[in-house]
């Protein structure tokens, strides 16, 4: 690794540290600023006085800020996001149990956007002006503006209702894996299209830039077949503002993720949510939330470098590294 | 005189742009020797680098050959189809561009883009004798390092060894006519020089011919046989380097000289008065009528034809003969 | 009166495309019922008529009606006026704030701009439902909520697009003439930096209308949005979905509607922003 794409590491490692302790310091204040008292107001009827009592001293509510957020901080970094208000379980056992199911559908939401939009992407470059490309961009359009829940539900009632073809909601049974499966296709269907178009859309446009480069030109001086063009060089380059945009991807995707679990009746950090929102069960909330933050900020990162990986530019430094001639 | 390799007759360019039809090429007649190598001169805008992109058949889009023929080595060109031009792309025709720092893919590696042209001769070559064998042409372009450089990617390169890496990829294409097209433009003094005893160099290695393209008289003066004038989309005066240069025919090529030259008494920069001409015009004339010292009625009103002047040079100028 | 002028021109622009046409008549139309509700819906969207409840489309319910015999398709008029209210209260506080933010960053030493630039940060690593969510935990459930949390979502990135624009623009030449001719640095903002940079920030809000709309409906879905007796599409789909089982009309009809609205501002608001680019030759 060159010094710069070491420098290039450590900053965006900073930056991400720094989001994280953001986040952390904006949830934390989030508390502070609740109107009245803080254990009433975060923890509803359900709680006990004997909970109250203890959520007081475990968040510190009783004491002075400073030391709060010490507590709050050092909680965190130990793994420790407290109880939960109605079961007693640790709320950092709860959110892990959850999470990967959400994972799962987001990271397959966005495999199917990409093995879906990248080809239309490339067949809409390749075939620019035609009646496809036309269809093409007017449904990207529409796929990107209908929000995800709106489509899940109408997934829903088309296949799972009138024509029956798929199981209504839920996750399906443990360990069943096709019956599971069978019951991932419409919520990842409805998240993923979206992106299907956005993502067809950021192929085409890259393509046909890439395709009006110098460098294209002397592949195609060369005799290069077509395909070695377009799947070889251009789709190398055109690729690169697509990798870029997938990292934010799997972030953005998991508001729509929990407004399509609850469509579906999946259990996932959505639905975990939802119900702690609904029964005022803060710890649960602040602890999810706080958990989603750091993986979405996490695998941004981890695009980022990647990155790095495709563009020698940027790996490589750009230094000139000959001076003879 | 055995048959010119690349003979074009009479070739006219057409490009649809916004402002109306842009009359790129206006007849062109040119004749490429074989073994030899053709020096094309203009300014900019009058058709020359449109030719070297005719000749391979990657025109853009809004552009279309109206009429004329382009015979390489007897067939014509425009006759061919996509498939055809393809095969003959890289094998038998080949190209250098003008701007290295853009010619080349910044996501791949030297060695790729020089193995990907050698597969085209042969395409069953194993990946190490290809290697090899770029390996080699890095060398014979002057560049130290051969094999280290074959790893690097273009931004690692300076812009004069970018331009030998496309010399090699045009060497490796063995072509029977190599295109250059104002390769040294975008290089600084120093490296154009350079180049330009590379290319002399390796005159020995290639058996084909050469079209070298610049708006600069020095270089082609110094690289080529024959000189080729445009002007204005057309071809105004033909013939081998040294007749050319030394006794000039046509009124532009004179002026073009003195401006090279400078020469002019007081010591005073050199320009041709007027303005390049507007390719959508549709003048039947001259196009340098406007802008010659020697122009008469004739000149505004009819299109002179290349006609022979001596042996082996042709003039496009209605006074040629009162002008010698 | 120029800037009406342009602004003609640009509309022009995008009501010759096919997207931008259909976009801009959804938009109108959305505006239309938004602003007229009370006149153009038949009847009152809260009046209840249990014993006619689940109606299909007729005479006196147009679209039907819901689980409580309320007129679906008043609801739907009156759900207009919440969405536009909401979007566009929204989009105000964050253009406003975002602008100041980022104008200010362009102007300050290094460090606060640095300051500045990981707050966005820190605000745009939060999945803005997730964010959603977790302002709703603490302070309940309300209108002002959903306004608040969208105005926070889309703030940074109009921060970000007036630092950049305002960046370009702070060496230009034309602002060294006013420094150096003794202007206060409010007035240079206000009235040579500000006009210049609104551009990209109007296409940026018309592009973030349903985006917010899509929050709003969201939170509303959830039941955590706008409160009863204001009624958005996301409460109307929440109602149909909840009672599905009694008849499919009420979620079909408020999802199209939602679905047809977005789509719509997505297509005005990207004709917008193609008509507005000044490369104009490029293509789609």
């Amino acid at each position: 690794m060159t010094k710069e794409a070491a420098r290039y590491f450590v900053s965006r490692l900073v930056t991400t540290v720094l989001v994280v302790f953001g986040a952390m310091l904006l949830l934390f204040s989030l508390t502070t600023i609740v109107p009245g008292d803080p254990a009433t107001a975060l923890l509803g009827p359900q709680a006990t006085p004997e909970y109250a009592r203890r959520f007081i001293e475990d968040m510190g509510l009783d004491q002075p800020t400073y030391i709060r957020l010490a507590k709050f901080f050092g909680n965190v970094v130990t793994g420790d996001l407290g109880i939960d208000v109605i079961s007693g379980r640790s709320v950092s056992a709860m959110v892990w149990s959850v999470l990967p199911s959400t994972l799962i559908l987001t990271f397959s939401a966005i495999g199917l956007a990409v093995l879906l939009g990248v080809p239309l992407g490339i067949f809409a470059a390749t075939h620019r002006g035609s009646v496809v490309d036309h269809v093409l961009a007017f449904t990207s359009v529409a796929f990107i503006a209908v929000p995800s829940f709106v489509v899940a539900i109408f997934l829903l009632l088309i296949f799972s209702i009138w024509l029956d073809w798929l199981p209504v909601l839920g996750a399906g049974r443990e360990g069943d894996f096709w019956d599971q499966a069978r019951r991932s296709i419409l919520p990842i269907v409805s998240l993923s299209l979206a992106w299907i178009g956005f993502i067809a859309r950021l192929v085409r446009t890259s393509m046909l830039e890439v395709l009006g480069e110098n460098y294209i030109r002397t592949s195609r001086a060369y005799g290069l077949s077509e395909r070695l063009v377009t799947y070889k060089y251009a789709l190398k380059n055109a690729c690169i503002p697509t990798i870029a945009v997938l990292g934010v991807g799997v972030g953005r995707l998991l508001g729509p993720a929990v407004l399509v679990e609850i469509v579906f009746a999946r259990p996932g950090i959505g639905r975990l949510v939802y119900d702690a929102v609904t029964s005022r069960n803060y710890p649960v909330v602040q602890g999810a939330v706080l958990v989603v933050v750091i993986v979405f900020v996490v695998i941004n990162l981890i695009v980022d470098l990647s990155y790095s990986a495709i563009d020698p530019r940027i790996r490589r430094g750009t230094t000139s590294q000959s001076q003879a001639k | 005189m055995t048959e010119p390799l690349v003979s074009i007759r009479n070739l006219k360019l057409d490009a649809a742009t916004s402002r109306g039809t842009a009359h790129i090429l206006r007849g062109v007649d040119l004749d490429i020797g074989r073994g030899r190598i053709v020096g094309v001169v203009g300014e900019s805008g009058s058709g020359k680098s449109s030719l070297a992109s005719c000749l391979l058949g990657l025109l853009a889009a809004n552009v279309r050959v109206l009429d004329g023929s382009i015979k390489f080595d007897g067939v014509d060109l425009l006759s061919l189809g996509e498939g055809q031009m393809q095969a003959i792309r890289g094998t038998r025709v080949a190209m250098i561009f003008q701007d290295p720092m853009t010619a080349l893919n910044p996501l791949f590696t030297i060695g790729t883009h020089l193995i990907d042209v050698i597969r085209r001769r042969s395409p069953k070559v194993a990946r190490r004798d290809a290697l090899a064998r770029a390996e080699e042409m890095l060398r014979t372009v002057g560049i130290a390092d051969a094999a280290l450089r074959l790893k690097a990617y273009p931004h690692q390169l300076s812009g004069g060894m970018r331009q030998r890496v496309m010399i090699a990829m045009a060497l490796l294409a063995g072509p029977e006519l190599l295109l250059a097209d104002e390769p040294t433009t975008a290089l600084d003094a120093t490296v154009e020089a350079q180049i330009v005893s590379l290319l002399q160099a390796l005159r020995r290695n290639i058996s084909g011919s050469i079209a070298f393209i610049s708006h600069h008289l020095g270089l082609i003066a110094e690289l080529c046989d024959d000189l080729c004038v445009m002007y204005g989309g057309m071809v105004v005066e033909t013939g081998p380097v040294a007749d050319v240069l030394g006794k000039p025919m046509h009124p532009y090529t004179s002026a073009l000289l003195a401006c090279e030259i400078g020469d002019d008494r007081e010591g005073r920069l050199v320009s041709i008065p007027g303005e390049v001409p507007d390719p959508i015009s549709e003048t039947q004339a001259c196009m340098f009528a406007p802008r010659c010292a020697h122009a008469i009625e004739r000149c505004r009103g009819e299109v002179p034809r290349m006609r022979t002047a001596a042996d082996g040079r042709k003039v496009a100028c209605h006074r040629f003969e009162e002008l010698a | 009166m120029n800037a009406l002028r342009e602004a003609l021109v640009v509309l022009r622009r995008v009501c010759v495309t096919f997207a931008g046409g259909t976009g801009f008549i959804i938009v109108l139309a959305v505006l239309a019922f938004a602003l007229f509700a009370p006149w153009i819906a038949p009847q009152d969207p809260d009046r209840l008529d249990v014993l006619h409840r689940f109606a299909g489309p007729s005479a006196e319910h147009w679209l039907g009606s819901d689980q409580l015999g309320r007129d679906l398709f008043s609801r739907i008029v009156f759900g207009a006026s919440v969405a536009m209210a909401v979007a566009l209260t929204a989009i105000a506080i964050a253009l406003s704030t975002g602008t100041l933010l980022g104008v200010l960053a362009a102007f300050l030493p290094p460090r606060s701009e640095r300051l500045i630039l990981i707050l966005f940060d820190v605000i745009l690593s939060f999945p803005n439902l997730v964010l959603a969510l977790a302002i709703v935990a603490v302070f309940g459930p309300s209108t002002t909520i959903v306004v608040a949390v969208a105005a926070i979502t889309l703030a940074p990135n109009f921060g970000r697009v007036a630092r950049a624009q305002t960046l370009t623009l702070r060496n230009a030449p034309f602002l060294e003439a006013e420094r150096i001719l003794g202007a206060s640095g409010w007035r240079i903002v206000v009235h040579h930096v500000l006009p210049n940079i609104l551009g990209p920030l109007i296409v940026l809000a018309s592009m973030d209308i349903p985006i917010v709309i899509t929050i709003e409906a969201g939170l509303s879905f959830l039941g955590l949005g706008v409160r009863p007796p204001l009624a958005s599409w996301g409460v109307l789909i929440q109602d149909g979905y909840q009672f599905l089982s009694d008849s499919w009309i009420p979620v079909v009809v408020s999802s199209l509607t939602l679905a047809i609205a977005t789509l719509g501002f997505t297509l005005f608001g990207e004709s917008l922003r193609d008509a507005v680019d000044p490369r104009i030759g490029r293509e789609r």
